[in-house]
């Protein structure tokens, strides 16, 4: 009940958004330079807010084309990679630190280290490391997730209340028994919620890293493509597409969350 | 020197215990007790005064500094199922159905899904909760969770009970009926009950034999035994002989001294 409503106060929020947006640009249609200085040279025929039919006309230019689904299909499967290898990777090491506290210790400064060195430091090493192709933009999602999912996997281990592990010593339970039984469902709440962070991050990444090491399909060369003629409408679908597959991946990854509470309470 | 005839299920020898830090706090001192098989034991006392280390010492959560705790003749080194212990706090697990909680020790132990549910489903009737078999805790109230707890340790078949104010949380009428609940259980399934309360009408209802302690450091300071016949119920609260213990009792707790009057 209340996500239905959640969700139809979402979309009449984007389509409120979409609408002014249309309206703007009637407006401006015709009041707006259509000429811009690029730094060297004049660039004619700009259309700074590109009317609907504009946009229409190059959004059915890219998908008879094929080039939006290609993009679509190359970024999506490297972030659904990434976000695979670096959930696993991330989610494991964290459980295994949150239940030594030994080696959290050890872990804790790389944490620090990784987790605000930004995805685009790493870019030009890993590219010398993994190649051009698609091992380094996966493996850069990866480390992203991984530095997110590590956090929340951790943190959610290490909030653990101990009631809960006396009670499963008390009841007889081994140590497996109580990480299995225990341990791990109080930490999934704050395991999956890092992953719904870790997905957003994850589309952040991916993006500037096609546009920055790009090739052909990828969204990110797409924009990357549509800033170099510069062609607005594409850059106007080419971001609508990217922040509809953010979306799409968020709503995913509440489902997952969603799933991994159904216990806890609610409120109302 | 008599030759006893039983040796004590559950017997604390001279056991001190404090806690660690600059300046340790001592929560028990060499305080000694013995519970006889299927003994119902209350410990009353002011809040404070070590009733919940002794029982988390007992539980083998805690090892007390000096003296020593043994369960049937053996040293206690550890937590196990043959005391089962219900914890002060909630610790009803959120994220099992209630079955799968009542069942969490008996899977512990390895036994087989329709072994389990044989279990689980006659303790959940017992106390009540069939229709929320499948339920998750968060559908209960709080008697109810604390019930569950306790069928949930009860399941294993321990031969004692370590249960720490497990109605400390509920109002009146919830209470008594959880009273009633626990004395209907323990009827059934006979076992040696330690009881931690604050609460003397709780501790006289409930117990054969009750415990006061001193304020910290925790000494036993008097013990009554309670004959008064069971089943008891709701007009027991107020027989002459319910009301002249729990006078004695109040009055050893040391609220006849300082209550203003």
């Amino acid at each position: 009940m209340m996500t239905w409503l959640s969700a139809r106060r979402a979309v009449v929020a984007l389509v409120a958004i979409a609408s002014l947006y249309v309206l703007a640009a009637e407006v401006g249609h015709g009041r707006l330079p259509d000429r811009i200085w690029m730094g060297a040279h004049y660039v004619e025929n700009v259309q700074l807010l590109p009317t609907w039919r504009s946009l229409v006309e190059e959004g059915t230019f890219l998908i008879e084309s094929n080039i939006l689904l290609d993009s679509i299909a190359v970024s999506t499967r490297r972030v659904a990679l990434g976000l695979l290898l670096g959930s696993a990777a991330g989610i494991l090491l964290g459980l295994l630190t949150g239940s030594a506290s030994r080696l959290a210790s050890l872990a804790d400064p790389w944490v620090t280290f990784f987790r605000f060195t930004p995805a685009l430091a790493l870019l030009p090493l890993y590219v010398v490391w993994f190649g051009y192709g698609e091992s380094s933009k996966v493996l850069l999602i990866a480390t992203n997730v991984a530095v997110i999912t590590f956090l929340g996997a951790h943190h959610g281990v290490c909030g653990v209340p101990r009631v809960y592990l006396d009670a499963a010593a008390s009841l007889g339970a081994n140590g497996w028994q109580r990480f299995q039984k225990v341990t791990l469902p109080a930490a999934f709440p704050s395991i999956f919620a890092s992953i719904r962070v870790a997905a957003g991050l994850a589309w952040v990444t991916i993006v500037v890293a096609e546009l920055i090491n790009a090739q052909m399909p990828s969204l990110g060369y797409l924009l990357a493509l549509a800033g170099a003629y510069p062609r607005v409408p594409t850059m106007l679908i080419g971001l609508a597409t990217v922040g509809a597959l953010v979306l799409v991946f968020d709503l995913l990854a509440l489902l997952l969350h969603a799933w991994g509470t159904r216990w806890m309470e609610r409120a109302a | 020197m008599t030759a006893s005839a039983s040796p004590p299920v559950l017997e604390a020898v001279e056991v001190s215990y404090a806690y660690p830090g600059p300046t340790p706090t001592e929560a028990l001192d060499r305080l000694s007790l013995e519970l006889k098989d299927n003994e119902f034991v209350a410990l009353l006392g002011p809040v404070g005064c070590g009733k919940t280390t002794l029982l988390r010492i007992f539980a083998g959560f805690l090892r007390p500094t000096k003296g020593s705790v043994r369960c049937g003749g053996a040293s206690i080194d550890g937590p196990g199922s043959q005391r089962g212990y219900v914890l002060q706090e909630e610790a009803i697990f959120p994220w099992m159905t209630v079955r799968k909680n009542v069942e969490f020790g008996l899977l512990a132990k390895g036994l087989e899904p329709f072994e389990r549910r044989k279990v689980s489903e006659e303790l959940i009737r017992l106390i009540g909760l069939a229709e929320f078999e499948e339920a998750y805790p968060k559908e209960l109230s709080t008697g109810m969770s604390k019930m569950v707890e306790v069928v949930r340790v009860l399941a294993t078949d321990p031969s004692i009970l370590l249960l720490d104010e497990p109605f400390g949380a509920l109002d009146a009428q919830t209470r008594q009926r959880m009273q009633d609940t626990l004395a209907r259980l323990w009827a059934q399934r006979r076992k040696t009950v330690l009881f931690v309360t604050h609460d003397a009408e709780e501790a006289l209802y409930l117990a054969d034999r009750v415990v006061v302690l001193s304020p910290r450091p925790g000494q036993v300071k008097a013990t009554f035994a309670v004959d008064i016949p069971r089943p008891r119920s709701f007009e027991t609260r107020f027989s002459p002989e319910f009301l002249a213990l729990k006078r004695q009792v109040w009055g050893a707790a040391g609220l006849g001294v300082s209550g203003g009057g």
